[in-house]
């Protein structure tokens, strides 16, 4: 009876071991992904439009600087 | 932003199949395997919504679209006009605010991009691009400088022949699925699903769409407990009658509208009315090539708020 005692207790702390283990990584990758989305954030953020006008500045034909910032 | 005049009804509606017959006399053998492409499922209401919700403003609006190339294009555009603060008392609170926007425009069959940012930060993006022939990748995003507030969200849409399917991705654990099928040449029917983890909600809808060369009903229900009803009738060439119907059986909140649109050779007005007490009318006129006169009226008889606007719009 000790002994399945004994056993009962060693695969109990197996299995918080190994949920501890999956939290840990669910934990990282959650922390990985919030860092990933708020850099996405920022460079969306910033870069949207200056990509928006790269593109357009290089598609046919040609436009040129001094067409982007005239007002007319 | 009125960049775009929105196309008129009578080009919105679905093309007739090879089952319909546009001309001929005796009527032809509907062709189930050959039925026309449904409408996306988000724009199931589109003729109600164009003839009943113009972007009414309120102040003054200035519009300037430049365009450098048959592609891209930049946007200037200015805004100045008291703008409502949400308050807990049924009083409308308005704090005047001015503000600049500017837009750059990418347009190409294949990628299509469009951003505007304001003075205060904030950026609205839009990007279209297709991956492949049937597939195609949408996303919108809100961005701001404060916390919590900005909003994205991907689409994914497969057309098919008869069908559209749509898969949303969006921030805050937004899942969203949506699908269409053409039932008859005049018929589609559809429904969605959408899963919010933030706010812990799911929900699904159903939608059905009926239309012919001169009308067009529309109905969806949600589980959100949304019911919204539109018949949008075509009288003539110009003149088109659109009415509303939305009820919420949870909140008990019914909203019903009637308007109408005419489109003449050089205005374009809408006006509506509605259960709310709320009258207002937009009026686009065309002043010459490339520029277009704007008049926006709300008059919101209930709360006493009162609203007007006017605007010039240069540049296609």
């Amino acid at each position: 009876m000790g002994s399945k005692a004994a056993a009962k207790r060693k695969s109990v702390k197996k299995k918080a071991a190994a949920k501890e283990e999956s939290a840990a990584a669910t934990k990282f990758v959650k922390e990985w992904s919030t860092w990933a989305m708020k850099k996405a954030k920022v460079i969306t953020h910033y870069g949207f439009i200056p990509l928006v006008i790269i593109i357009g500045m290089n598609s046919d034909p040609k436009p040129s600087i001094a067409q982007l910032l005239s007002p007319v | 932003m009125a960049t775009l005049i929105p196309p008129s009804p009578a080009a919105s509606t679905t093309p007739p199949a090879a089952g319909s017959n546009p001309a001929a006399t005796e009527p032809q053998k509907v062709d189930y395997l050959d039925l026309p492409c449904p409408i996306p499922y988000e724009e199931i209401h589109r003729e109600a919504l164009m003839s009943l919700k113009p972007e009414l403003f309120e102040g003054l609006r200035f519009d300037f679209m430049k365009g450098l190339n048959q592609k891209f294009s930049l946007s200037h555009s200015v805004m100045m006009g008291p703008t409502e603060v949400p308050s807990q008392s049924s009083d409308v609170i308005k704090v005047p605010t001015a503000n600049y926007e500017f837009g750059a425009n990418f347009i190409d069959p294949k990628l299509m991009l469009f951003g505007r940012v304001m003075t205060d930060g904030r950026l609205s993006a839009r990007l279209k691009c297709d991956l492949a022939e049937n597939l195609t990748l949408k996303g919108n995003a809100q961005l701001t400088n404060e916390p919590h507030m900005s909003h994205g969200m991907f689409n994914f849409d497969y057309k098919g022949s008869d069908y559209r399917t749509q898969v949303q991705l969006g921030n805050g654990a937004l899942l969203g699925a949506s699908y269409i099928q053409s039932v008859t040449p005049h018929l589609s029917l559809g429904g969605e699903v959408f899963w919010a983890g933030q706010h812990r909600k799911s929900g699904i809808g159903y939608a059905a769409r009926y239309n012919t060369d001169k009308m067009v009903a529309t109905g969806q229900v949600a589980s959100t407990g949304m019911v919204a009803l539109g018949y949008v009738q075509k009288v003539s060439e110009k003149i088109s009658l659109a009415s509303d119907f939305m009820y919420n059986y949870m909140s008990r909140d019914v909203t019903a509208s009637f308007g109408y649109d005419c489109i003449l050779r050089q205005c374009r007005l809408r006006g509506k009315i509605d259960s709310n007490g709320v009258v207002s009318a937009f009026l686009e006129e065309r002043l010459n090539m490339g520029l277009n006169f704007l008049l926006s009226a709300e008059i919101d008889h209930k709360k006493k708020d009162y609203k007007f606007g006017f605007g010039l719009t240069v540049g296609e």
